[in-house]
């Protein structure tokens, strides 16, 4: 039996706007296990980001909770909730974000270090997981220096760098070529077998779509479908 | 934190630009405020020394009707004896015991009013370092038939007297009787307050004690401590000591000059607090666009583990690290400043330094600036900096990752 790594109950999240109270997440009951390959997909607006904010916890739900390995982190308090995510998740945003000032290598340790990991540790895990996203040659070179397509291969290897329990990734491929898309995608399908990290992406991208293995379709906050695939 | 020191350091110099506009902001304000604190404490050395050190010392002791009537009949009793016991105590740098009164000069060309003092020319070129202020002549070298006196430049200029000329002091002895007795110019000095030039006269206390008939006349003690800053209580331990005695120190005797340096140096210091407080604003300024500009670093930053409290740190060390590379800069750059102008000092009688003679003060101004100003000035800097950085470091933290993040 697969291990649930991530459960949401009637999880709700409504914002209060001057005009009429927005819910963004409409009671999603989810269970995500480990090792899973998933793809939120959606309209704009439908919730997707909101949804990855809450399971990710950097943001509280109104309603409903969301359990981690047992552990329900919308009840947490926020020091402990920093503390959750930089031990727990691993974040891929679309824009990259990795810090400007250090380099490849720096980027991909920077978790580890936050961690307080042994130095001979992180620097090995580093240079080990830039290895596998194909940028060993570009361990001292700054994001300036990088495509945009090695930046989120960067950015995917500091995700995964800290062995975290899942992966969050929103719109990972959006600001990407289609090269660069599938290279992306064919090293994180890679990474998500071997290291068995659940990867949770929300996308617009039908490259993306394709190659999930679970399907969730979220519309006006809801879920509207849930679809598993044997790829 | 060493990789916390590094990404600050790294951020600082993202925009090279702005941080070197900031940087030399500090550096000319400092540079500024420095300057302008040299030329002040400049000029409170100098007129310290010229009025103090050199002519009233640190602290006289006279007979109590001596001040009003300054006549060799207001001596004080067991002057020598005094004198020898106030040397004695360790935190007296010298005695020296004076035979002063107030006398007439006379040439063959004008005659005016003077000071006399009888001194021990040994003892006075310690107190006033007299031997060193000659522009001509020697200092009580000579063994004329005449006794020798030392008068100042410009009251040879008036009495048209020159080394080698006589000249005849009037005065009253012990008794009130008045006296005259010639004196062979033996020395001309020249000090910067040319009220002291024109009145004031030097002969050996030995010579002047016989005239008067009084050997062991001693009518002024004056004294140099080792330790200014307790000129205070120092003064007070002789009132104790010597109840019979008027004590007066530099402060009692020259208040002007005391209430001047005392407003100097609060100028001073809030001279300074608005010079850094300026540069303060700049830095704030500087941080907070970096701040702002780095919303959606800063909610990664926080979004992947960093704690709130460690993004604080990194934006208070940006603002550190500024100011500490700035300030150095500055404070070397005055530094240099400082010894360049202590050495050559600056001319400052074409900027209203001509009042400064008048009031026998040098227009020619050294800076000053002691050691620990630099330090004092560095750390309040550094101080100031990390004030200024509190308001960007706390609008970083109160960004929210979830909403910083979409931020382009």
């Amino acid at each position: 039996m697969m291990k649930t790594v991530i459960k949401t109950t009637n999880l709700e999240k409504v914002y209060n706007s001057s005009v009429a109270p927005v819910r963004a997440v409409n009671d999603v009951n989810l269970e995500f296990y480990e090792g899973e390959f998933t793809a939120i997909v959606g309209p704009s607006g439908s919730g997707k980001t909101t949804f990855l904010n809450l399971i990710g916890g950097l943001d509280k739900p109104t309603g409903g909770e969301v359990t981690i390995d047992g552990t329900d982190i919308s009840k947490m308090k926020e020091s402990q909730l920093f503390d959750f995510r930089l031990r727990n998740i691993g974040f891929v945003f679309q824009s990259y974000n990795l810090i400007p000032v250090l380099t490849a290598k720096e980027n991909v340790s920077f978790i580890m270090l936050l961690q307080k990991q042994p130095k001979d540790q992180m620097e090995k895990r580093a240079q080990e997981m830039l290895e596998q996203v194909g940028l060993s040659d570009k361990i001292n070179s700054r994001p300036n220096q990088l495509s945009g397509g090695q930046q989120q291969r960067v950015a995917v290897a500091r995700a995964l760098a800290s062995k975290p329990k899942f992966v969050l990734a929103d719109e990972p491929t959006a600001n990407l070529d289609t090269e660069s898309a599938f290279n992306l995608l064919d090293i994180m399908s890679r990474l998500n077998q071997e290291e068995n990290i659940t990867l949770i992406f929300s996308t617009h991208d039908q490259r993306v779509i394709e190659r999930a293995k679970r399907v969730i379709t979220l519309v006006d906050g809801a879920v509207s479908k849930d679809e598993k695939f044997e790829r | 934190m060493i990789t916390l020191i590094k990404i600050s350091w790294r951020n600082i110099w993202r925009n090279r630009t702005r941080s070197l506009v900031i940087m030399i902001a500090i550096v000319l304000g400092l540079m500024g405020g420095v300057f302008s604190a040299g030329m002040r404490l400049g000029i409170e050395t100098q007129q310290f020394k010229e009025t103090v050190e050199t002519q009233i010392s640190h602290i006289q002791l006279h007979h109590p009707e001596f001040i009003a009537n300054p006549e060799a009949r207001f001596r004080i009793n067991d002057g020598f004896s005094i004198a020898e016991q106030i040397m004695n105590k360790p935190w007296v740098e010298v005695a020296n015991p004076r035979t002063v009164f107030d006398g007439m000069v006379a040439s063959a060309n004008m005659n005016a009013g003077v000071r006399i003092k009888g001194i021990d020319p040994h003892m006075e070129a310690l107190t006033t370092g007299l031997d060193e202020l000659l522009e001509d002549g020697t200092y009580f070298e000579q063994e004329g038939r005449l006794p020798s006196v030392i008068i100042g430049q410009r009251l040879a200029r008036e009495l048209k007297a020159e080394t080698g000329s006589r000249i005849i002091l009037t005065f009253q002895d012990i008794h009130g009787e008045i006296i005259s007795s010639s004196f062979r110019v033996e020395g001309v000095y020249s000090i910067a307050s040319p009220s002291f030039e024109e009145r004031t006269v030097f002969v050996r206390a030995s010579e002047l004690n016989e005239i008067i008939g009084d050997q062991e006349a001693v009518t002024e003690i004056a004294l140099l401590i080792n330790n200014l800053d307790d000129y205070q209580q120092r003064t007070a331990e002789l009132k104790e000591l010597f109840p019979d005695a008027e004590v007066r120190n530099w402060a009692d005797m020259a208040p002007s000059l005391h209430y001047s340096l005392e407003f100097l140096n609060q100028n001073l210091a809030w001279m300074l607090s608005i010079i850094i407080l300026g540069v303060s604003f700049g830095l704030l300024n500087t941080i907070l666009m970096s701040v702002l500009e780095r919303v959606n670093e800063l909610g990664v930053l926080m979004a992947i583990g960093m704690k709130r409290v460690k993004v604080f740190s990194m934006v208070v060390l940006e603002t550190t690290l500024l100011s500490i590379v700035g300030g150095s800069f500055g404070l070397l750059a005055s530094f240099f400043m400082v010894k360049l102008l202590n050495i050559n000092g600056i001319d400052m009688a074409g900027a209203g330094g001509a009042g400064l003679e008048e009031f026998g003060y040098s227009s020619i101004v050294f800076l000053e600036v002691p050691p620990n100003f630099y330090f004092d000035v560095g750390v309040l800097v550094v101080i100031f900096a990390i004030l200024a950085s509190i308001y960007p470091a706390w609008k970083a933290i109160r960004l929210s990752p979830a909403q910083a993040v979409r931020q382009e």
